[in-house]
């Protein structure tokens, strides 16, 4: 299975994700928002999000800072929009060649 | 989920238009350089874009004439939409002369990754209005203040 569908899929790192969207945090401040939770358990939780390139680190010292690869995002949505636009508008040109080459074998137009 | 809606209009039937969709030499007039797909349920899509962008996913449901339905997503290494992860449906709306074709990207990655009040509603707030002929304007939000900083 993919690493960052995998990532998403728990709950505790979606909310992990959500706590760094806008603002960088270190791990030790990650780790006190989240009492029910032992340490090594999110800096498991960072690792796998790291690894599926969702989360940004930086080391300062010897903290280790975390924030959402939101370049990611921006990344996707240029190319998604560019993917279907240009797509769409391609797929408009060719077909209405076609349908011209067939309404004037019918002798229509 | 979120979904990306996109329509065009475009002067030609749905007799004309279909085989682009479900033809692979045609397909690959409009969207692709490689299309290996088998148009027919649980049949595979595989859509190589510029040589580089390597999609799949598998037909979910195909109505001749009407629409097709099936999963997507980018093998690429990074790409958060894996094959699977979202369903596009491509579906045509015959007007007089002339056919709507409507895309509609579902099952993008919006509420596992924002907080419900920016980065992708805000992006796909834009992508709906350009998609439906208007102008979004200069996009003056930068990611980051897009994605709520």
């Amino acid at each position: 299975m993919d690493a960052a569908l995998k990532a998403l899929a728990e709950p505790r790192r979606r909310a992990i994700l959500r706590l760094v969207w806008s603002q960088e945090l270190p791990a030790t401040d990650i780790a006190d928002t989240f009492a029910d939770v032992s340490r090594p358990a999110i800096s498991q939780h960072l690792a796998v999000l790291k690894d599926a390139k969702l989360v940004t680190e930086r080391r300062d010292g010897t903290r280790r800072l975390y924030k959402a690869n939101v370049d990611t995002m921006a990344q996707l949505r240029a190319f998604l929009d560019d993917y279907w636009t240009s797509g769409l508008e391609r797929l408009r040109d060719v077909a209405e060649a076609a349908e011209t080459r067939k309404r004037q074998t019918k002798g229509r137009k | 989920m979120a979904e990306l809606v996109r329509e065009i209009m475009i002067d030609a039937t749905p007799e004309t238009i279909w085989p682009f969709l479900v033809d692979p030499e045609k397909h690959v007039e409009w969207l692709g350089t490689v299309a290996d797909i088998d148009p027919r349920p649980g049949g595979v899509y595989r859509v190589l874009v510029q040589g580089r962008h390597q999609s799949a996913g598998e037909y979910v449901e195909v109505v001749p004439l009407e629409k097709v339905v099936f999963t997507f997503g980018w093998e690429e290494e990074g790409n958060p939409i894996r094959p699977g992860s979202s369903t596009i449906e491509i579906s045509l709306h015959p007007e007089g002369d002339k056919t709507l074709v409507r895309l509609a990207h579902r099952g993008l990655p919006e509420d596992a990754v924002s907080d419900h009040t920016h980065g992708w509603d805000h992006y796909l707030g834009r992508l709906a209005v350009a998609g439906s002929g208007g102008d979004a304007g200069p996009d003056d939000v930068s990611p980051r203040e897009a994605a709520g900083a």
